[in-house]
């Protein structure tokens, strides 16, 4: 009987993994053709860039910056790009001690780091924005309300012009670039003015699951990058202000930012190719898009 | 004569590489159990050392991935969390999955006993993000509505849980009741006992260790279980006791799955020493059960 049982199981096993083989090459032989229009398409552009290019900074960058290194890579075999993250503090210092080529931010440049040789490339525009479940009846939420929700002073939508019931705050993880911008500049949370969460609020580890959580979790609220925005999710004014690209790019809308990479100098060669092709329609489309504002369409 | 002693040679040769292959085999297993524990309590080490014993058990819990080694990194609230959760996942899966196991081993007709035999094997091979895809889409909905709570919390786990130990916990327990000796049942019986009677007085204190080892077990399958309980504990940083049923909170696991991806330097180490306290827990366990089947065999 077990041993009948036994053979059964290796006969689905067998099929399992020819299933699984099967699906495999499928998914090879897609990815080969796609890989192979990419280069035709770019060729005219990039074809024949050589060198090594590093980069290192913020982690809100890194996997754009690791993306388009392997891409890049596969285009360009000659060349080769290193990326390492580190934090925007630590790209832009390297950039300006020369000991990367690209510095990756999440942050404007401080004017005391500014000396002036510091070349500017905005390679996308992150707005974050406040979404809240569609039962709740709030449209805009001020500041200081904003405040209060997050850490827990306020904890009934009655409180801010709302049904009553009870706010179930949701927020990012701690490693989050979108959980960054938004302790900074929403919650202006800072070494100075360290401002403790409402120990309710519940984590999710990406936009995605962010979108779900509020769509699905009456009274909720919570913030989530403007690409993720649909209709399952109702998105607030802040301070009275919709949160469009318009609106972020005149900053009148307070929360959003670039992302950066950092050149000492204009960049030249293997540098130059890499972030060319970083501004590439096609790479902004493919692969910035998805989860920022590609800088192509500002 | 030659040709038999060249067919014992023939013999012995292949009964030394069969040998060889299997002690390999063993010696890999017991190899690769040593290098993961050397390697979560190398990766460990870092922030036991900056952090300390009393910073790690601590509630306090507030990483800052940006500039380690600032920030606070209690495990309190998770280890607590995944003490609540196993324990009403072993409260509500053990009773339930006892009587299933009496049901099949004493009452059930041959036809009922092997579809419910296939219905466990088959619950014991549904993929947890499944069983929790469905916690998040009817549990935690159906929760939300008899409480005045987002419905996420130890209850919601601790029901995911309970129903992912029940074919553990089943299946061990028909095995030890089924290991019984047949005389102490009909003696039972023979004396003029019920057949509750027989299995409350005499089947089940007989079996009662190796009932005991399918509960730890099952204690070993919702203390290590992630996907199902991420997607329904909530994942808020507030400590929740077992009395607490409906207050988010995190588990070891939850809390894992969610920082492994971005965390990075002492932030890294601590989640290391998360999975450390898991593989503790566990060696807990397996000398439990040491201990319970020495006993036994005494």
């Amino acid at each position: 009987m077990t041993r009948l049982k036994r053979l059964k199981g290796i006969g689905i096993l067998t099929g399992v993994l020819v299933l699984l083989l099967a699906i495999g090459l499928l998914a090879a032989g897609c990815g080969e053709s796609d890989s192979k229009n990419g280069t035709t398409s770019e060729e005219g552009k990039s074809s024949g860039v050589s060198g090594k290019v590093t980069c290192s900074g913020s982690t809100t960058v890194l996997p754009i910056a690791e993306e388009a290194a392997s891409m890049f890579m596969d285009e360009n075999p000659d060349a080769e790009v290193e990326v390492q993250g580190g934090g925007s503090s630590t790209g832009i210092s390297q950039v300006k001690e020369g000991v990367v080529d690209i510095g990756n931010a999440s942050r404007d440049l401080k004017d005391e780091e500014d000396d002036g040789s510091i070349v500017d490339h905005k390679i996308a525009l992150d707005i974050i924005c406040i979404a809240v479940n569609p039962g709740v009846g709030v449209d805009n939420l001020t500041r200081d309300q904003v405040k209060g929700i997050f850490t827990g002073a306020i904890t009934n939508w009655s409180e801010v012009g709302g049904a009553d019931g009870q706010i179930t705050v949701v927020i990012r993880d701690a490693a989050s670039g979108t959980r960054e911008i938004f302790d900074e500049k929403a919650l202006e949370i800072s070494d100075d003015n360290p401002v403790e969460l409402t120990g309710s609020a519940m984590e999710t580890n990406s936009n995605g699951i962010m979108r779900e959580t509020v769509a699905s979790t009456p009274n909720s609220i919570g913030y989530i990058s403007f690409g993720y925005l649909d209709d399952t999710i109702k998105a607030v004014n802040y301070e009275g202000v919709t949160p469009t690209i318009e609106t972020a790019k005149d900053g009148s809308y307070p929360l959003s930012r670039y992302l950066h990479m950092f050149t000492n100098g204009e960049p030249e060669g293997a540098v130059k190719g890499f972030i060319e092709f970083v501004m590439s329609d096609e790479f902004q489309n493919d692969v910035v898009g998805e989860d920022y504002i590609p800088i192509t369409k500002l | 004569m030659k040709r038999i002693k060249r067919a014992i040679n023939n013999f012995q040769r292949k009964e030394v590489g069969i040998k060889i292959i299997l002690v390999t085999s063993a010696s890999l297993s017991i190899l690769a159990v040593f290098m993961i524990i050397a390697y979560i309590f190398r990766e460990s080490l870092p922030a036991i050392r900056t952090v300390g014993f009393k910073g790690l058990f601590s509630f306090n819990w507030k990483p800052e991935p940006a500039n380690p080694p600032a920030g606070s990194y209690g495990m309190l609230v998770p280890i607590i969390g995944t003490i609540s959760a196993t324990f009403w996942a072993i409260l509500f899966g053990a009773p339930l999955a006892i009587g299933t196991a009496v049901y099949i081993d004493q009452m059930a007709p041959m036809a009922i006993r092997s579809v419910i035999n296939r219905g466990i094997e088959i619950l014991a091979g549904i993929p947890s993000v499944i069983i929790g895809w469905f916690g998040l889409t009817m549990l935690v909905p159906a929760l939300r509505n008899v409480t005045a709570t987002n419905g996420f919390g130890i209850m919601a786990a601790g029901v995911v849980l309970a129903v992912m130990s029940l074919p553990t916990i089943t299946s061990i327990s028909v095995d030890a009741l089924r290991a019984l000796p047949p005389e102490l049942e009909e003696a039972s019986l023979a004396m003029g006992a019920t057949r509750w009677q027989t299995v409350s007085r005499a089947l089940l204190p007989a079996a009662r260790r190796g009932v005991l080892i399918a509960v730890i077990l099952g204690i070993g399958r919702a203390v290590g279980e992630t996907m199902a309980v991420q997607m329904v504990v909530g994942n808020a940083n507030q400590v929740a006791w077992p009395w607490e049923l409906f207050k988010p909170t995190s588990t070891l696991t939850s809390r894992i799955i969610s920082d492994i991806g971005e965390s990075t330097g002492v932030f890294r180490s601590v989640v290391y020493t998360e999975g450390l306290v898991l593989l503790i827990f566990a060696m807990v366990l397996i000398l439990a059960i040491r201990m319970v089947s020495r006993e036994r065999k005494r």
